[in-house]
């Protein structure tokens, strides 16, 4: 037996403790009122007149004595919650590693209403209560209980877990384990030691699911406005029943409905549905699939961000800005603002472009500058490095982001400036060493600095323009990089960031120099912001793979976990029950004074 | 509290007169019927003339008839002595009963002086207190209003005591009155009828309050007893476990006061009036009893005329 924190002669001293304070406390004498009366002669004789009832007074003092002890055993019962871990019986499997599979698919529904997972925690408790010692572990959290022989601690490990929705991390280890077992329905494969004892969850059950859910562009042809499409919503849905199923196919933008359809699925067939999608318009998506036999709910949802719906707000600030104004203009996703230096104001745009000029100080919003002036006080290039350099030769391109595409070749420079600083990297250098492209990124802002500018290169008109001019804005204004996983699961961010949630509630994030780190629990849509920007990205549960619970993975020979008893829960609470009912009991005797 | 009464209440009472059930002598002349013989206006008897008889009182007819000198005797109408034993111990310091207790006294006097009756207000509690006596005629009531408000409720009960005191002065028989809750400590409280026939006359009498009356109708007085209760003498009034303290004794009794020890005191409270009722009748005493919450005027106007006390 153990119990709570205590050795088993602790709980047992506990248990006798408190059922002595109880027998204390039956027998302490309350104060009671004091009432004058003008004679106790009466009483006298009631008293010696009632001399038979003793016998009876005496069972009942008894009785009561009895019930109040038992309650004080109960409730010290329910609070040590005494098991049966390193009792009798428990060395069939000694030091034990239980692993939980806590991928979604265990939230699946089987048919006697339980999920897998509940019968999963039961197998588990099963395979704590015949151990000396336990250890749990989820794929998903790895470790969350090391080895213990206090069922209190497993119990409460095992209460706050719960399918995680996002991807595995590495296999558990814990020292000192004589066995392994692993409770899984066996949706995605493992490569698994063959030690492990896998306990199987698996029952077949039917389910319908978004798989695929996603924008994609379309070329515009030059059209703008608000009626021209942006792109199209791509959704993908899958029957994975072994019976055809009507599916109910809802998909908003914003809070209008943009689609609205029944269709019917034969057992195993996919279904694709493409809607177009207007510039104008809310850019959040949500796309929800309803079906009569459907196990898991995590996949019913899809979400989507609209990132071209809204334009991208770029100031240029500068007097001769034609050579960017052609660019800039004819690109739909972006509204282009021109300034003279004299006229602009900082404040309310995603990007500044500053050609040939530079504010005394650094810009707040994220900014490129081309060809900023030598006289620009932040732009003083450190120590004895060349400040400039004529006809420089550009031959690498660097591997950084804004310069991915961008063909130097093409690119004939006269004369560029050396961009480097303590809190600007270089990205580009000439063939002499000397950067000339180089980008800055801090917590609150980016910047991209461009040693040359159309008066001392071809920029305006070489290949390398638009591509480079592209990358910058894309990287500046929507920081949060495209290469993110969007399945639920611990997602690295590039730099320092803040994550919110579409309800508002911030994602803890575990900040890192130069990256950070959150788990994106659920799918959702999530802000992004970073260096000044923001974005949004959409997080799906899309996976066919783990959508399709009615297979498995394992094997026929694989130990198979009971269905848990409905009967079946933690003893203790029956003790908590019958403590109540026993103090209602006494309550009910003592004020209806059904006493003698 | 101030012992007043309303003109309409006093007027009624002026209608009342206190029964004797006896034919008692007083000392002096008023409008009650005595048993001597004497210069009343009612004709009784006639009876042989004896020398140094007052020849005014001659019956000169039958002399001419019978030839005989004969002498009209009249009834003689005297005053009634009545003595008021009011139980001041500390088991009627319960306002309500105290006040009762006077207010009946107060009643009773302006009743008696009414009727030019001697009045004695006596005291008691162990022993006799200071005796008032008002005097006659009914402008003496506020006498007996300040007396009776000048006492206040302490000490102990043996009202056998207090009778034996009262008995061992020399006083003119009478009515005597005794206003009390009849609660003594120590002494058993009045037995219920069987229970009194059982353990005999000796026993029954040497114990109780009852010791005390007896005394008093032996001697020869017309006792009346008036038994003031109140509702926390007839019911404990409260559940769970007490500590019951004697006002008297101070003697402290803890109790688990449950519904049945309750219906149990009640029982018991009702059986301790029973009998003394039933004592009070064996003995030719009269017997009324005055619960505290009752009205005062119906008390006095009802209980007091069914009671035979007032007419």
């Amino acid at each position: 037996m153990t119990f709570a924190a205590l050795t088993a002669w602790q709980a047992w001293a506990v248990l006798i403790g408190a059922a002595g304070l109880a027998a204390a406390l039956f027998f302490i004498k309350l104060r009671p009122p004091r009432i004058l009366i003008p004679s106790l002669s009466l009483w006298q004789r009631v008293l010696d007149a009632s001399t038979e009832l003793t016998l009876w007074e005496r069972i009942r003092r008894a009785v009561s004595l009895v019930v109040t002890i038992a309650i004080a055993i109960v409730l010290a019962l329910s609070i040590l919650r005494p098991s049966r871990i390193g009792g009798a019986g428990a060395s069939a499997h000694g030091r034990t590693l239980v692993v939980l599979d806590s991928s979604w698919s265990m939230s699946a529904r089987t048919r006697g209403r339980e999920t897998r997972w509940d019968r999963a925690i039961a197998e588990a408790r099963r395979i704590a209560a015949s151990s000396d010692q336990v250890a749990i572990a989820t794929t998903a959290d790895g470790l969350v209980q090391g080895l213990t022989d206090d069922s209190v601690l497993v119990e409460s490990a095992l209460a706050r877990l719960a399918p995680s929705a996002f991807g595995d991390t590495s296999w558990p280890t814990v020292s000192g384990v004589q066995s392994v077992h692993f409770v899984t329905d066996g949706a995605v494969p493992h490569h698994l030691d063959r030690s492990v004892v896998i306990h199987s969850v698996f029952e077949p059950v039917n389910n319908v699911a978004i798989t695929a859910f996603d924008v994609r562009s379309t070329l515009t042809g030059g059209r703008r406005g608000p009626d021209s499409q942006v792109g199209t919503a791509y959704l993908e849905i899958a029957n994975f029943a072994s019976k055809p199923q009507t599916v109910h196919v809802t998909m908003f933008r914003g809070k209008g409905k943009i689609a609205d359809s029944n269709t019917n699925l034969a057992a195993g067939e996919a279904y694709r549905q493409v809607v177009p999608l207007a510039r104008q318009g809310d850019p959040a998506l949500h796309a929800h699939i309803e079906a009569p036999d459907n196990a898991l709910d995590v996949d019913d949802d899809g979400y989507a961000w609209i990132a071209r719906a809204r334009p991208l707000s770029v100031f240029v600030v500068g007097e001769h800005t034609e050579w960017i104004r052609r660019l800039l203009t004819n690109d739909p996703d972006i509204r282009a603002t021109f300034w003279t230096p004299g006229t602009y104001r900082d404040g309310g745009q995603d990007v500044t472009i500053f050609d040939r000029w530079a504010p005394p100080t650094l810009s707040g919003q994220p900014a490129l500058y081309f060809a900023p002036p030598d006289d620009t006080p932040w732009l003083a290039v450190p120590g004895d490095s060349a400040k400039d350099e004529r006809r420089p030769r550009w031959d690498f391109p660097g591997d950084h982001v804004v310069l991915r595409g961008v063909d130097p070749v093409t690119l004939r420079i006269d004369r560029a400036r050396n961009c480097e600083s303590a809190s600007r990297v270089p990205i580009a250098r000439t063939s002499r060493g000397m950067p000339i492209i180089c980008a800055g990124e801090s917590s609150d802002r980016r910047l991209v600095v461009v040693g040359f500018g159309p008066a001392e290169s071809n920029i305006a008109t070489a290949p390398a323009f638009p591509v480079l001019v592209a990358n910058a804005l894309e990287w500046l204004g929507r920081p949060a990089n495209r290469d993110l996983s969007l399945r639920p699961g611990l997602t690295p961010f590039v730099g320092p960031a803040r994550i919110t949630r579409d309800d508002g509630e911030s994602v803890p994030l575990t900040q890192l120099p130069a990256s950070s780190f959150g788990v994106l629990a659920a799918p959702g849509l999530y802000t992004v912001e970073s260096a000044g920007a923001r974005n949004t990205i959409a997080v799906n549960a899309t996976d066919p793979q783990r959508s399709n619970v009615a297979r498995t993975t394992l094997g026929a020979g694989t130990n198979t976990a009971p269905p848990r008893n409905p009967l079946e829960r933690p003893w203790w609470l029956a003790c908590a029950l019958a403590a109540f009912v026993l103090v209602f009991a006494e309550w009910w005797t003592w004020q209806r004074r059904l006493t003698v | 509290m101030a012992l007043r009464f309303e003109n309409d209440f006093l007027k009624k009472l002026e209608y009342l007169h206190v029964v004797s059930k006896r034919a008692l002598a007083g000392q002096n002349r008023a409008d009650r019927l005595s048993p001597k013989r004497g210069r009343g206006l009612e004709f009784a008897d006639h009876r042989p003339y004896a020398a140094g008889d007052d020849y005014r009182h001659i019956d000169w007819k039958a002399y001419q008839r019978l030839n005989r000198l004969l002498l009209r005797l009249f009834d003689e109408e005297r005053d009634l002595s009545i003595y008021l034993l009011l139980d001041v111990s500390r088991s009627m310091a319960e306002p309500a009963k105290f006040d009762m207790a006077r207010r009946i006294a107060a009643a009773l006097c302006y009743v008696g002086l009414a009727h030019l009756d001697r009045l004695t207000i006596i005291p008691f509690g162990d022993d006799l207190g200071r005796e008032s006596s008002p005097g006659r005629g009914k402008g003496r009531i506020f006498r007996v209003f300040e007396s009776l408000e000048q006492l206040e409720a302490g000490g102990p009960t043996d009202l056998r005591a207090a009778c034996k005191a009262f008995a061992a002065r020399p006083r003119q028989l009478g009515l005597v009155v005794v206003i009390s809750d009849f609660l003594e400590p120590g002494a058993a409280p009045a037995r219920e009828p069987a229970e009194a026939d059982r353990v005999g006359p000796a026993v029954r009498d040497a114990i109780g309050p009852q010791a005390g009356l007896k005394i008093l109708r032996t001697i020869g007085h017309d006792v009346f007893a008036v038994h003031v209760t109140s509702e926390r003498d007839r019911d404990p009034g409260v559940f769970g476990t007490v500590r019951f303290v004697d006002v008297e004794t101070g003697e402290v009794r803890e109790i688990e006061v449950t519904p049945r020890l309750a219906a149990a005191y009640v029982k018991e409270a009702g059986k301790h009036a029973d009998a003394l009722e039933h004592f009070c009748g064996r003995y030719d005493i009269g017997y009324v009893r005055a619960d505290a919450e009752r009205p005062f005027e119906d008390v006095i106007l009802r209980a007091f005329r069914q009671g035979r006390f007032l007419a």
